[in-house]
């Protein structure tokens, strides 16, 4: 506390100075606000005098009370003032970018600072500049992003974004903020052509980025679609060269489901044959897992009692062995498909009533 | 030796400190140093994540609750004399714009007052869980303000000024039409069309269409239309199968909100709360869930962090207890898992809206 009071009387000592040092006023490079021997209180500024700071009012009986320190209430206060006269002024300006650096979460300061930002006609070349760098500074800021988007809207122009956005993947690769502008960037822009082949680099740093999974959807349904079964081919080989690579990644078997589950897992040729290859040396859950899917959805089209069983198998191995965690849920599962598909199911070819009756009797 | 050794271990990993959460949801509830000063205009928030929490511990008695409904009634934005600000009419986050403290109306005009969705929400669920029967709340107020945030796409922003949009202001939404009982401050279906565009490839459900799916938003996507009474009509049999199948792959040791992503305990509630309303909670593993849930316990200060030897926060503590809640712990007080407060603060609830239709019924 005491430092607090000295630093104050000493800033008032040098104010008094300085107001017979012409130079050192008009002086650009000095910037008394992160001096803290220089700096000063907009209450203390004469510039500022003109207005009457407003406190926060939280009643007899404040909750959740933030003990802030005296510079970010003098800073606030001062906003405060501001905004209730809705004072459009370069003062006004400077001081939002002042309260941003205190709470850069305050949605109503960003809001503010961008109706100075037209009214006053400010260079927005140079807030684009601005808020890059906060946003290097604070990339999981929701009203960031939301005032990067204001800009290159106003702006018009989107020429900076994909490499910008690049840069905060490379720090973190799954941040959904920079996910959310870039796919707004590039469907608003139609941005769309060296998307596939940025898809594909961050997917060669890390198979597993479950967000890249997610783009290459994005932008193969945007451009080409998933219709020309060259394309889907294509697509099938390139998530089997990566499950060979990295069995265990639930990413690539998501999508390899997802790209095909609308036609029928069991409708790919081949892919059934490929995948039983894969469990032997290449097995994981989520491998099983669309196993299981594949016989339920060939189920739907020839419901048979071997094809039954096969799910069943599969199931219990889920459930006993590989992934156990779920167990409850595969033997649920398991009982699931009994009850939808046992009923009905076309009898083994080789087998006795009774022993179907057994089989139901067992699972 | 080693045995008892390692017994004492287990009970000091796993061993529920309820006092220590009731004592941290108090002091959130006071004063907090100036390092969450990013957490000014979402205070309402906190204020319900310690509120609902120490409701979950059964602990509400701790705090003076007339006091606690007269401060968030201050916070809400009451239309002024001539009417003119309804559309912007809701509660606010704090005190934050600098309006002389008024827990009454009219409202006070000012060019930059407005309500916020979140607010809005966790301030009726606030009043709620205290036992405040709304009857301060303007209610036609309120669902003006809230329609006027509602987008051609279906989703929300969350204050008129504009902002980002997605599913968690749906949510939002959703809430509050739901404890108003009355559903004139949304379109449900374009709500609704916004929820099934957001659907994944993969068969979670992201924040918006394209976008990846997450654990956070299929919470919010399926308990709003769990609330709206729309969840079997809108999603069929099969995709059901499928959300399920989404969230419990979730599972690691607690939850994870994506694929290849590290768990956290917030997603014990998340994704175990779309699970218990989809109906298969009962088959995750509830001692893994637990064990991760109480690894994050912070044994010194209470609550829970999204990690082990990590900082709690009230956000991680009220969601670290909701999912233990859910798994059944015996201390804690069940949550309804669409609209997030207790079992019994949404009796409360129930009633309130009886004593409504009553009122109106008898006045015609």
């Amino acid at each position: 506390m005491s430092g607090l009071e000295a630093s104050s009387n000493e800033a008032l000592e040098l104010k008094e100075e300085k107001d017979f040092d012409v130079e050192l006023e008009g002086n650009p490079d000095f910037d008394y606000r992160h001096d803290p021997f220089e700096y000063l209180f907009y209450r203390d500024r004469k510039e500022w005098s003109d207005l009457e700071p407003v406190p926060q009012d939280d009643g007899p009986n404040p909750v959740v009370r933030i003990a802030y320190s005296e510079k970010f209430t003098d800073v606030f206060d001062y906003f405060r003032a501001l905004l209730k006269n809705d004072e459009k002024s370069e003062r006004a300006f400077t001081l939002t970018a002042e309260a941003i650096e205190l709470n850069a979460a305050n949605y109503t300061v960003w809001h503010y600072r961008r109706v100075l930002l037209q009214a006053l006609e400010k260079d927005l070349r140079q807030e684009m500049r601005y808020i890059t760098a906060i946003i290097e500074e604070q990339p999981k800021n929701y009203q960031v992003w939301h005032h990067r988007r204001m800009v290159v809207e106003w702006l018009s122009d989107p020429s900076e974004e994909l490499e910008f956005i690049a840069d905060i993947l490379s720090q973190d690769a799954k941040n959904y903020h920079a996910w959310q502008h870039r796919q707004w960037v590039i469907q608003e822009y139609k941005l769309w052509d060296s998307e596939l082949e940025f898809v594909e680099r961050l997917l060669e740093e890390d198979v597993r980025n479950n967000s890249a999974w997610n783009q290459r959807h994005f932008v193969i349904s945007h451009t080409t679609g998933y219709s020309d079964p060259a394309i889907l081919d294509r697509e099938v080989q390139y998530c089997l060269c990566q499950i060979r690579k990295a069995p265990h990644n639930e990413s690539v078997w998501n999508y390899l489901k997802g790209i095909l589950q609308d036609r029928g897992l069991s409708s790919h040729p081949g892919l059934l044959e490929r995948v039983l290859e894969l469990k032997e040396t290449q097995c994981s859950p989520y491998l099983l897992a669309f196993l299981v899917d594949s016989y339920e959805d060939a189920l739907e089209t020839n419901n048979t009692r071997a094809t039954l069983n096969q799910a069943q198998e599969v199931c219990a191995l889920l459930a006993q062995v590989k992934d156990t965690i779920r167990r409850e849920y595969w033997l649920f599962l398991g009982r699931s498909l009994e009850s939808k598909y046992g009923p009905t199911a076309a009898p083994q070819s080789d087998a006795a009533p009774s022993d179907a009756a057994d089989q139901q009797e067992l699972s | 030796m080693s045995e008892e050794g390692n017994q004492i271990e287990e009970f000091e990993q796993i061993d529920f400190l309820k006092d220590r959460h009731v004592r941290f949801f108090q002091r959130s509830l006071q004063v907090l140093p100036e390092r969450y000063s990013s957490l000014e205009t979402t205070r309402l928030t906190i204020v319900f994540f310690a509120l609902s929490g120490l409701d979950v511990l059964d602990a509400l008695h701790v705090i003076d609750k007339d006091n606690m409904i007269e401060w968030i009634y201050s916070l809400q934005v009451l239309p002024t004399e001539d009417e003119s600000n309804m559309q912007r009419c809701g509660f606010r986050g704090s005190s934050h714009i600098g309006l002389p403290y008024s827990s009454k109306g009219p409202g006070t005009a000012h060019p930059y007052d407005s309500g916020h969705i979140a607010m809005t929400y966790t301030g009726l669920a606030s009043l709620l869980l205290l036992g405040d029967d709304l009857s301060r709340v303007n209610k036609r107020a309120c669902l003006t303000g809230l329609k006027a945030l509602q987008l051609e796409d279906g989703s929300f922003y969350a204050v008129p000024e504009g902002s980002e949009n997605d599913m968690r202001f749906i949510y939002c939404a959703a809430c509050i039409c739901y404890m108003l009982d009355d559903w004139s401050g949304m379109d449900i279906h374009k709500a609704i069309e916004y929820i099934r565009r957001s659907m994944s490839y993969d068969n979670g459900i992201g924040q918006g269409a394209g976008l990846e799916s997450h654990g956070g938003s299929t919470f919010c996507a399926v308990a709003s239309l769990r609330l709206m009474g729309r969840l079997e009509e809108t999603l069929s049999e099969r995709e059901l199968d499928r959300i399920r199948r989404w969230c419990i792959m979730r599972q690691q040791t607690g939850f994870h909100g994506r694929p290849n992503k590290p768990v956290d305990t917030c997603y014990s509630f998340w994704v175990g709360a779309t699970l218990e309303l989809l109906d298969v909670f009962q088959y995750t593993n509830y001692e893994k869930n637990r064990n991760y849930i109480l690894s994050t316990q912070d044994r010194l200060v209470g609550g829970f962090a999204k990690w082990p030897d990590s900082h709690p926060d009230p956000l991680h503590a009220y969601f670290g207890l909701c999912g233990l809640s859910l798994l059944g712990e015996p201390e804690l007080m069940k949550v309804h898992p669409a609209l997030n407060v207790t079992q019994r603060a949404f009796q409360h609830l129930q009633q309130l809206q009886q004593a409504w239709r009553d009122n109106v019924s008898s006045c015609t």
